[in-house]
């Protein structure tokens, strides 16, 4: 644990092309005030920080941090300031000790590479493969994807590496303490799920939105269910799917409807065989569970 | 001689070269330096792509572009004849979710943006830092509280899709209402202790007067403004206009006071030279969009009286912003009591959007102003998508003798500090306007 006495890890929040989307995110942290006793946030974009944008290419000390917001880009016309994004990033990576990706578009490029994908990268990640423009840095860097990142997932990684613990990285240096978990692990509807029972349609609380409403919890690795969004809800939770936004190859296009093949879903669970898929769910579909068919609350009601 | 600002410490970045003669700003070119090509990206996709890439538009006010998104292609099965209907109960949640992002943005805007500039710019002010004060911790706790409604019904902010052509894809219960309900009661409760000291509902009903003589940051600001004699300054054409609607807002266009009906058909954007936002018009006029335009079009009391004593000064945009946030409180409350919950929540189209051609435009009232989506599809696929936003209303670079809105507020001014207050008055988002 950090005593209060101890000397605060040095942070730098950068922003690439981006929406800002995972600064707002953070500025749902319940534990902010705390943060800050902890942290020493040099530079942000949107706060009142000891540094100015100015200052970054100035900045020649060695910090713990560098957090970056939005995707990386070579064209040189885009510019943080008076410097470049590219020279300014490049410079800051070498000083820092940490490189932290802050949301899929840091960590593979995003929404944002589809205009420009010429120029547009991750950090170390282009899509799936390592081609980002800074991927000499990947022995430095954590990629912490969503679109956006939960705060939590963020100032979890920074406390663990605060205190001298490596997380176990995946094949896209994603900590599995966090990304180990599919989106669907912890979904209150997967006894929906384990019957094969879809919902009737979108704005139903009862069924799974998996095999025909496009959901990608069961493809996506991300603690959504298990860390809640805003401490109270999560996509699936609320009736809306997965678009496994933490993934390389987000955003995906069609995404409320699930794809098919000969009536079978097209992208089976992640790490199910389709022998073992069919087996399992010739079974299931064989039963009729009249509690899974009713309404939760009422099933006098709205059946439309 | 032209002197080069960059405004940090908004959303996004922003480029004032102000040019002076005489000590004073005779004119001032505003520019955005970063374009990501959101329209294009949407182009070429599948129609419901834009519930899950216009969001991605903002991290600030991505709510609004999902309602847009949706609304224009609700309009777009109307105008091809095909039936779309949505439930009061759809278009009330709706409204909560969205409500609840612009008064995040409020809180946001008054404490992270203006309260250190005001603060700095006070009589005798110490070199003011926020992040070692208090105030913006509590700020930050009340929007915590405030992004939690839209979590229990959109699943989390920011980014939900979970509106989409025919309703919403919650189905809540009285667990989240009551909740919800709980959750906007802090948020009263900030308000209270914070930005006004007798409440939200006194607030509403209170003159120019009692809001000087009360406590609360708000009272504090207008205070600072008569001291110093700043509080005239900011004006621009005294033009407003508003397209969205729901259960609150009304639409139309203010000249002097007066109330006009007003088209989408009449707006035109227009590209600029020196930076990627387009301005844009309507009937080749510039107009001022925002809380400000929403409150005179609602005659809202307190913002009326600053208006007829200080017209549409910095300060007057400034209480609008503030009543705006009482106000969608209120609103918010009531409408979370009165949800019918038993209604359906998504009445599925007839027709798949895939085998529709046509176009659509979705308006909505964004925290910063009128949002407007424009879609045309073929088969369902996008053809075309346009997108203005609010900010390119207020932000747009006119000529020396016809400036847009903010310039023309900026302009005669002698110190840029004041210029700055003035600037950010308008609540600046950079990745809206150039998107």
């Amino acid at each position: 644990m950090h005593s209060p006495t101890a000397q605060k890890a040095k942070i730098i929040w950068l922003q690439g092309v981006t929406c800002n989307g995972n600064t707002h995110s953070f500025l749902n942290y319940e534990g902010f005030e705390r943060f800050f006793q902890r942290y020493d946030l040099l530079y942000h974009p949107l706060f009142d920080t000891e540094l100015g944008i100015n200052d970054l290419s100035k900045f020649e000390e060695n910090f713990d941090f560098l957090i970056l917001e939005g995707a990386v880009t070579g064209n040189e016309e885009f510019k943080r300031g008076k410097t470049s994004f590219a020279k300014l990033f490049e410079k800051l990576a070498k000083k820092a000790r940490y490189i932290l990706a802050a949301g899929s578009c840091a960590s593979y490029g995003g929404v944002f590479k589809e205009y420009d994908p010429e120029n547009i990268t991750g950090i170390v990640f282009d899509k799936e493969s390592k081609r980002g423009i800074f991927k000499e840095y990947e022995n430095k860097t954590v990629n912490i994807p969503g679109c956006p990142l939960h705060p939590e997932w963020l100032i979890t990684v920074l406390d663990m590496l605060s205190i001298g613990k490596m997380p176990h990285l995946d094949e896209y240096l994603r900590p599995k303490e966090l990304y180990a978990y599919l989106a669907h692990d912890g979904c209150i509807r997967n006894e929906y799920f384990e019957w094969k029972i879809d919902v009737k349609d979108f704005g139903y609380k009862e069924g799974c939105l998996y095999y025909e409403h496009g959901c990608r919890g069961p493809m996506t690795h991300a603690s959504c269910n298990k860390i809640l969004w805003n401490s109270v809800s999560s996509k699936t939770m609320a009736g809306m799917p997965c678009i496994g936004c933490t993934e390389p190859d987000f955003p995906k296009t069609e995404l409320f409807e699930t794809k098919k093949y000969m009536s079978i879903p097209a992208e089976l669970p992640f790490g199910i065989p389709k022998r073992a898929y069919l087996t399992v769910t010739g079974i299931t579909k064989a039963f009729k569970i009249d509690r899974l068919e009713k309404r939760l609350i009422d099933d006098s009601k709205r059946d439309n | 001689m032209i002197v080069k600002e960059i405004i940090e410490r908004i959303e996004g970045e922003a480029e004032l070269d102000f040019t002076y003669k005489n000590g004073i700003i005779e004119n001032v070119k505003i520019k955005f330096p970063h374009f990501r090509g959101m329209e294009h990206i949407i182009e070429g996709k599948s129609a419901m792509d834009a519930l899950v890439i216009t969001p991605r538009v903002c991290g600030i006010c991505g709510h609004a572009h999902l309602i847009a998104a949706t609304r224009a292609m609700e309009d777009l099965y109307k105008n091809s004849s095909n039936d779309i209907e949505i439930t009061k109960k759809a278009s009330d949640i709706r409204e909560i979710t969205l409500n609840c992002e612009i008064i995040q943005n409020h809180i946001k805007w008054f404490y992270f943006v203006m309260y250190p500039l005001i603060r700095s710019i006070q009589k005798g002010s110490q070199e003011f830092i926020s992040l070692k004060n208090k105030k913006f911790f509590e700020a930050q706790k009340a929007v915590v509280q405030i992004s939690k409604i839209i979590a229990l019904f959109g699943g989390q902010w920011p980014h939900t899709s979970y509106a989409l052509p025919g309703g919403v894809m919650c189905d809540p219960t009285y667990v989240e209402i009551v909740q919800a309900l709980s959750f906007l009661d802090e948020v009263y409760g900030f308000f209270e202790k914070n930005i006004f000291s007798d409440g939200v509902e006194a607030f509403l009903s209170c003159s120019n007067s009692e809001l000087i003589s009360k406590d609360g940051d708000i009272s504090l600001f207008v205070k600072n403004a008569y001291e110093q004699s700043y509080e005239k300054i900011g004006r621009s054409y005294d033009r407003f206009i508003v397209f969205g609607e729901n259960s609150l807002f009304k639409s139309g266009k203010v000249l002097t006071t007066i109330v006009y009906p007003v088209k989408t058909k009449y707006v035109t954007e227009k590209t600029q030279t020196f930076t990627y936002s387009k301005n844009v018009y309507y009937k080749d006029k510039f107009y001022e969009t925002g809380p400000l335009a929403r409150q005179m079009l609602l005659k809202q009391p307190l913002v009326r009286e600053f208006h007829r004593k200080l017209k549409d000064s910095a300060i007057t945009r400034i209480v609008a912003r503030v009543a705006e946030t009482a106000l969608l409180l209120q609103k918010t409350r009531d409408l979370l009591k009165c949800l019918d919950i038993d209604a359906p929540s998504y009445i599925r189209p007839k027709k798949n959007i895939h085998k529709i051609s046509g176009s659509g435009i979705g308006v909505v009232e964004a925290a910063r102003g009128s949002l407007i989506h424009k879609i045309e599809i073929k088969e369902g696929l996008v053809k075309k998508y346009e997108i203005i936003t609010p900010t390119q209303w207020n932000l747009g670079n006119g000529t020396k003798k016809c400036p847009g809105v903010a310039q023309k507020a900026m302009i005669g001014l002698k110190d840029k500090k004041l210029a700055e207050f003035v600037f950010r008055s308008f609540d600046i988002c950079s990745v809206c306007t150039t998107h």
